[in-house]
């Protein structure tokens, strides 16, 4: 409970201050006046600039960070996050993909088919006939469609008019510059939804997580259960591409930080918390992104890589030791 | 129509099972009436497992079928089965940090819809199969703080709570020191005799098996060997055949079940 408490206190103090800071600093007094009254100075950069910015960071992390935890808890290890497993990277091409080719594809359809289509293949070719395949196998597939992924997207920016490759190479970064209102109901709207699917499925997850044969004997179909959990983790991770573009380790992070934070321990707990985590993560990163270096706004994946690549080192170390890699 | 005795309980027919090319077990049959504790024995590596899963609907037969009260398993909804035969696998897995009464709760899962909220009923099977295996005090506690034994038996809470009244285990006293693996056995053996509970589990130790079943399967590397009470299974022939042991058998003096003694 009290774990709770400091992770909403972490998020409120994150986003006050990603709302105060910036090239335009206000004031607590003026976002005060800003969020009561929606005159001044605050206002207007709350209404316009800020706001979207920061709601749609908080809502894409807190997608993507639900879906890193299902993932982890779903193949029973913490390597196990769509942007480890080359799903968000999946769900860029198609982006990147629709833009060259000129294609007005809303960016949620285009971001959920590129992910379920990587997932599809990472499946595919770790398949063995008659085999269960470890996690693991699929971790180390899914690192190989990643790369092929974010590859194929680099080859594509070649092909785009300068300018707009430029604009592009930042949102394949992961970035939240320029989010507008519809970003924040885009991402808030499809992840309610998605998030309420997941949770519903929360029961099956509690057996899944005891071992196949524990859940078959508790009557889960277990193959149709993992695959409609993994398919709702992808469409989560989905749609927090679609408004922040591939932002690199927030699904991977998410989770482990967040019952970390909560002291969580049950299921539940442990996705609301990683959720929770997810968007803290974002935000800060963002906060941080545009407010390192003076006068140079830095992509909010910049920072998350910075901060995801020694965990990912640290995690790597970690399960080398237990002998798991 | 009307259950007679013969169709009730679990029976496998003409069970095959492995692939074409590698038969695991062939052409069994088997009739494991209710009530009754039985344990299925024999080397390693001579199907006692396979057998066991596919008895649990965890494996698809290759050929055969395995019915309960008739009707043939794979044919039944599986949420509708698990609430009347309940699996603990060999390796089943705890999740980091899983507190007892967490573990526990999952066992209600067949009684549970998509909106089905946490009813008494839930609360009262979960305590009385933590009653049951004498872990009530244990509840908040981590599963991994526990010894081997209170785990096992957080477990086999896990499967009494889901109220089935068919039990099959899986080489549930593997990994227990002897204390452990009585005592285990003995629980199992209480609620069978008071819940009348049918319990079938794949056991390794002969004197034990014979202590505490009605009824043993014996197997042996070219499928069953005997099936019946302990005493028509565990004759030195019979043990020749499944295990190639030469042995003695003798009453137990303090129980008078048979008892092995390898020459």
């Amino acid at each position: 409970m009290r774990g709770a408490l400091t992770l909403c206190l972490l998020l409120l103090a994150a986003t006050l201050a990603a709302l105060m800071l910036g090239q335009v600093r206000l004031s607590p007094a003026l976002l005060w006046q800003g969020l009561s009254t929606g005159e001044g100075p605050g206002a207007l950069v709350l209404a316009t600039i800020r706001g979207p910015r920061v709601l749609t960071a908080l809502g894409a992390g807190a997608v993507l960070g639900l879906s890193g935890a299902l993932f982890q808890t779903l193949f029973r290890n913490p390597l196990a996050a769509p942007d480890i497993m080359g799903f968000t990277a999946g769900a860029g091409l198609t982006i990147i993909a629709a833009i060259a080719l000129g294609l007005a594809l809303p960016m949620p359809l285009l971001a959920a088919g590129g992910g379920l289509v990587a997932a599809l293949l990472v499946v595919l070719l770790s398949h063995r006939r008659g085999h269960a395949t470890p996690p693991l196998t699929m971790i180390l597939v899914g690192l190989g469609i990643g790369f092929l992924a974010s590859a194929l997207s680099s080859f594509l920016l070649t092909l785009l008019p300068h300018t707009q490759a430029t604009e592009a190479q930042r949102w394949l970064t992961g970035s939240l510059a320029a989010r507008d209102w519809g970003h924040v109901a885009q991402v808030c709207g499809i992840g309610a939804v998605l998030a309420a699917l997941a949770l519903a499925q929360l029961r099956r997850l509690a057996a899944l997580e005891l071992g196949e044969d524990l859940a078959a004997g508790l009557g889960l179909r277990v193959g149709r259960a993992r695959l409609a959990l993994a398919g709702t983790a992808v469409l989560l991770a989905a749609a927090g591409v679609a408004v922040a573009g591939p932002v690199p380790f927030i699904a991977l992070m998410a989770g482990p930080l967040g019952a970390r934070i909560t002291g969580a321990g049950r299921l539940p707990g442990r996705m609301l918390a990683a959720a929770g985590t997810g968007a803290l993560v974002l935000v800060v990163a963002d906060l941080a992104a545009r407010a390192a270096l003076p006068g140079i706004q830095l992509p909010a994946g910049v920072m998350t890589g910075l901060l995801g690549a020694p965990y990912l080192l640290w995690r790597l170390s970690r399960e080398m030791e237990k002998g798991e890699l | 129509m009307s259950l007679d005795l013969h169709t009730s309980g679990l029976r496998a027919e003409g069970l095959s099972l492995g692939y074409a090319e590698r038969p695991v077990i062939s052409e069994l049959s088997l009739d494991l009436p209710r009530g009754e504790m039985t344990a299925i024995l024999g080397p390693n590596g001579c199907g006692k497992s396979t057998l066991l899963r596919a008895m649990a609907r965890l494996l698809e037969p290759a050929a055969g079928r395995v019915t309960l009260d008739g009707q043939d398993i794979h044919r039944r909804d599986t949420r509708a089965l698990a609430r009347e035969m309940a699996i603990l696998p060999q390796a089943p897995i705890a999740p980091e940090g899983i507190t007892v009464a967490d573990l526990v709760k999952r066992g209600r899962t067949p009684w549970r819809g998509l909106f089905t909220p946490w009813r008494a009923e839930d609360a009262s099977a979960c305590a009385e199969a933590l009653a049951a295996v004498q872990m009530t005090a244990f509840a908040e506690r981590p599963l991994g703080e526990l010894s081997g034994g209170q785990r096992q038996r957080a477990w086999i809470a896990l499967v009494l709570a889901q109220a089935a009244p068919l039990l099959l285990l899986d080489e549930p006293t593997t990994y227990l020191d002897l204390v452990h693996q009585i005592d285990v056995l003995a629980l199992l053996r209480r609620r069978n005799r008071e819940a009348g509970i049918t319990v079938i589990s794949v056991l390794h130790d002969l004197n034990l098996a014979a202590r505490f079943s009605d009824r043993l399967v014996l197997l042996g590397r070219d499928g069953l060997v005997a099936t019946g009470a302990p005493w028509e299974v565990l004759t030195a022939d019979n043990l020749q055949t499944a295990f190639g042991l030469a042995a003695r058998v003798d009453p137990d003096p303090v129980t008078g079940t048979p008892m092995i003694i390898p020459l």
